[in-house]
């Protein structure tokens, strides 16, 4: 059984989440592969959300919200007894809809700032942590010679890239994306896209959208959510020509969402 | 609900039909220029052109529907199902058109070529039979006719080989008769070969599962 866990980075087995009385998220099983971009597709209110935010442990920061069941990360249960969600959080980094870097910060401390809170001073590891990550996101050519301007001040791509920069910088096990286009033009929305794509060499990405063309372009395995439940789990090629259930046939097709 | 998608997939169904019942049409046309000397050549060539037509047509909406609604799921599965349908019914119109003057370009007739040993007469019944059996599998998108196409593919087969063996163990006396059968029956085996590739995409259509019938 571990053997089976510890082939996959996250694996997820029999979750529920409230919203107070309120169940949005039943029984979920789910296994999500290393290094690959996984998509999680739904209409609105099915629960894609609340999902990844379970898979960071921070659906509980919400008043009256509760979670059962259990989510292995590198095989390690993030709810078991005694663990710090601090601590999980810090392996996990989240890419939210709005791009929101710190505005009262620079480029360089957007980036910077999570290694800063774990304790990092030596500026010289901090500029090489910096210059990786902004490279990395694809943002170092555009900002190389303006590191001190504001992270506010840059265009709503560039500030969602600022944004998984700063992601990468603490080097975390898995990268979350809710919706990280969905206040972007075509052309952001592109950067990022092939942004996830050469992410998933290196890192485990899961990305919830509403968007259906861009889960089939971007993600090796798609789950469709409904009602929270996981109606079809399977590789995006799979999920896409050949659905095996009628539900997400239906909503990926558009007959109803 | 109607999708904006639903009237493009409409349209290339109805194109599709179309040519489905030209395809057959063209074929027993062709047979009665072949077999009864029929003075209809151009109407075979002008039909089977339609048919080549027919077939980019379709393959310009399908490439617009694709560009325009990005489908996925069984959307996808129609589109490249009509676009390889259409193609294997264009082939089959342009095999029509070579059958409808086989013997005439040798100046001989069929009655003088097909020897009693020939299963010319039953091929032909067969392939009537495939052509019309699968227009009338995309019309109902019939899964239990896909498989009667790989049942008289089959039994086509066999005759193409018979026929084979048997013109080279009793060959009719005139080698342009031999060389027009020999045409003949490979052009109808061909056409049994275009419906069942035709019978695969409906399969694939509808199941989203590749089968070799």
């Amino acid at each position: 059984m571990e053997g089976d866990m510890m082939s996959f980075k996250v694996q997820v087995e029999s979750l529920n989440a409230w919203f107070r009385d309120r169940q949005v998220l039943k029984k979920i099983n789910m296994q999500i592969n290393e290094k690959a971009v996984t998509a999680i597709i739904g209409p609105s209110g099915c629960g894609k959300t609340t999902f990844i935010r379970c898979v960071n442990r921070m659906h509980e920061l919400v008043p009256g919200a509760r979670v059962s069941g259990k989510i292995f990360l590198d095989g390690e249960d993030i709810y078991a007894k005694g663990t710090d969600a601090v601590k999980i959080r810090r392996k996990i980094g989240m890419v939210f809809q709005k791009p929101n870097p710190f505005p009262t910060m620079s480029v360089y401390d957007n980036v910077a700032a999570g290694l800063k809170l774990n304790g990092v001073k030596d500026r010289k590891r901090l500029d090489g942590v910096v210059k990786e990550s902004l490279k990395s996101a694809e943002l170092w050519d555009e900002v190389k010679n303006d590191f001190d301007k504001s992270g506010a001040s840059l265009s709503g791509g560039q500030q969602q890239r600022l944004c998984i920069a700063r992601a990468l910088a603490v080097e975390p096990e898995l990268i979350l994306m809710d919706e990280p286009c969905s206040a972007l033009d075509p052309s952001a929305t592109a950067r990022i896209e092939r942004l996830m794509r050469n992410l998933s060499k290196d890192y485990t990405v899961v990305v919830v959208t509403h968007n259906m063309q861009q889960a089939a372009r971007v993600s090796d395995y798609t789950g469709f959510l409904y009602l929270g439940q996981l109606i079809e789990f399977a590789q995006t090629r799979a999920i896409f020509e050949n659905p095996r259930n009628k539900l997400t046939e239906n909503y990926i097709t558009g007959r109803f969402g | 609900m109607s999708r904006l998608i639903d009237t493009g997939l409409k349209k290339l169904s109805s194109l599709l039909l179309k040519m489905g019942d030209l395809t057959e049409k063209t074929i027993l046309l062709s047979f009665d220029c072949s077999t009864k000397g029929l003075d209809q050549f151009d109407k075979v060539r002008v039909y089977s052109e339609t048919l080549i037509s027919s077939s980019e047509e379709i393959e310009e909406k399908a490439t617009e529907l694709l560009a325009r609604y990005q489908p996925v799921a069984s959307d996808l599965r129609t589109i490249r199902s009509y676009m390889k349908i259409a193609y294997d019914l264009a082939r089959c119109g342009r095999y029509a058109w070579d059958i409808s003057f086989i013997y005439r370009r040798f100046n001989i007739s069929y009655d003088e070529c097909a020897l009693p040993w020939l299963p010319l007469k039953d091929m032909m019944n067969e392939v009537e039979r495939i052509i019309h059996t699968c227009i009338d599998a995309i019309r109902k998108r019939d899964l239990g006719l896909v498989e009667k196409i790989g049942e008289i593919e089959r039994k086509i087969d066999k005759m193409y080989i018979e026929s084979l063996n048997k013109l080279v163990e009793q060959p009719p006396i005139k080698t342009k008769c031999v060389v027009a059968d020999l045409l003949f029956v490979r052009h109808l085996e061909r056409i049994a070969d275009h419906a069942t590739y035709i019978a695969e995409s409906l399969e694939y259509l509808i199941t989203g599962q590749r089968i070799n019938l």
